[in-house]
Formats: C-alpha cells, structure tokens, sequence
C-alpha cells in the first residue's frame, strides 16, 4: 500500500494545497496570474520566467508539493516522476508558430518548449531528480492510468513518484500534482488508490 | 554608442525574458554568459534572433560569437561596425 502525502491544483484563478486554498487570483495585479504564484513562493530562479506555461504550472505545482513533504528520505534516483496532459505542447506550438507567420523570426527559446515532456526536464534539473520519467497525453484525467503506472514503478527501483496532469491552451490552464510514497509521512490518510486520486481530481 | 548600449540592454531584457533584471543590473564590460548574465545557449540563438530583428543583421559567423556577445560592449561594437 502506498499513500497520497500531498497535492495541489492550479486553475486559471486560484490555487489550492491539499485541499485549502492558498492563492486566490488578484485582478488588479500588473502580474500574469503564473507570475503572482511565482512571486508568492519568494523562490528566486530566473530560469521561471523564460519557461512556457506547462513548464511554469510544473515548476510551482512541484515546488508546493516539496513545501508540504519531506524529500530528504530520497536520493535522486528514488523520486519518479509521471506527468500526462490533453493538449500536449499544443499551447507553445501554436506561439512558436506565430512566431514565424507574424513576426517572421522564429524563436529559439519556444522552439525548446515544443515538446510537453520538457516540464520533466525542468523539474529534474531544477530539483536534481534524475529517476524514471513519464509524460503521456490522454483524451482526459485517468486516475486508473496513474495508479497502474506509478504502482510499477514502486514495485522496483522508485521510492516516490511526483504525478501530475498538467495541460494549457490559450486561456485555459489547469495543473493537479500529486506526491505518492510508501510510507504515510503525512496526516492526510489518503491510501494511493484511483478512487480516491479521481475524487481529488474532481474535487 | 550610449545610447546603443542603453538600448540594447533594453532589447536584452525583453528578447531573453530577463523579469527581475533592470538595464542598470547590466554593466557593460561584465560578462553575458557564465557569470554575470548567467545565459546559456539558447539565450546564444535568441541574440542572434535580436541582431536581425532590431538591427538588420542577418548573419554572423558562429565562431565569432563569442567575441560578439561576451558583453554589451562588443555587442554594440559589432553593431557599429557591421552598419560601416
């Protein structure tokens, strides 16, 4: 059995942690709604800003996972990381294609983004979590697909897996992370199956 | 050449995303890359990308990049010299 220690949810205009509120969307911010979040963790990585969107909901998502857990248990190899999402890069995609068509100059710094599984990328060398990886996109949120995979990688070399959908387009931007682990470090009593995982999706 | 240099700092700030940095954050002899700056090469290319879309110029040798851009000083030099 394997536990769910923490998770959180992003929306288009608030964030919750472990099911509380944290960050309600200030309309009268200067900032983008990702960079009010940013700006509330008081994390200094200027990298952030030059991150595609997926890759930033991935960036804070995982950081307020680590805020609410211990991860001095792991050495880098043991964390796994499993990410999934409906509409791919499609976001950037579309950016670095008006890139060409309007400015006429594509850019290379969306050009790098042009793929999803690049947030993993930007999680591991951020956090230094160089163990098994996944991005896979769906039609929808499959708690089930969750479960199957990450009790897999329990089963052999992984301690904890980092999951998470993440998905953007245009407006729309939605991240749901969750921390399974094996032993129950925290207080939440939440047994890592995909009932209770698709009930904190929809929650 | 001040008023280059103000401007490209400016246009730096903007292509490469740099949010926390104001152009007085960047001295003109300190080095872009590595230190200073901390840009990595991607940032190279978005240079590159910045030469031809605010100063007209289309190619450069890569092994002259790095002289190029090791700060805004050559930068703006090589914009000088290149519109000669």
């Amino acid at each position: 059995m394997s536990f769910i220690t923490s998770y959180c949810r992003i929306s288009k205009d608030k964030c919750s942690v472990n099911g509380k509120n944290i960050l309600l969307i200030n309309s009268d911010s200067e900032l983008e709604w990702i960079k009010q979040l940013y700006k509330s963790l008081q994390i200094d990585y200027p990298k952030f800003y030059k991150m595609d969107v997926l890759s930033k909901l991935a960036f804070i998502g995982t950081e307020l996972i680590k805020k609410n857990s211990d991860f001095n248990f792991y050495t880098d190899d043991d964390v796994a990381l499993v990410f999934a999402n409906r509409h791919s890069s499609g976001d950037t995609d579309l950016k670095f294609n008006n890139s060409y068509q309007q400015e006429l100059m594509p850019s290379p710094a969306l050009f790098v983004y042009t793929l999803p599984n690049i947030l993993i990328g930007e999680i591991a060398i951020r956090n230094k979590w160089h163990g098994e990886n996944l991005f896979t996109v769906a039609r929808e949120f499959d708690a089930t697909f969750f479960q199957n995979y990450c009790n897999i990688l329990l089963s052999k070399n992984s301690q904890a897996c980092v999951c998470g959908w993440i998905d953007a387009m245009e407006d729309n931007l939605e991240a749901f992370l969750f921390f399974v682990e094996v032993s129950d470090t925290s207080k939440l009593n939440l047994p890592f199956t995909s009932k209770i995982v698709a009930n904190l999706y929809k929650a | 050449m001040e008023t280059l240099k103000e401007t490209l700092k400016l246009q730096v700030i903007q292509q490469l995303n740099l949010e926390d940095i104001k152009p007085s954050d960047i001295k003109d002899d300190e080095p872009l890359f590595g230190e200073g700056l901390g840009l990595d090469s991607i940032d190279a290319l978005e240079l590159i990308v910045l030469l031809e879309k605010h100063h007209g110029i289309k190619t450069i040798n890569p092994e002259d990049g790095k002289t190029i851009f090791r700060s805004i000083n050559t930068m703006a030099e090589f914009i000088v010299n290149s519109k000669k």
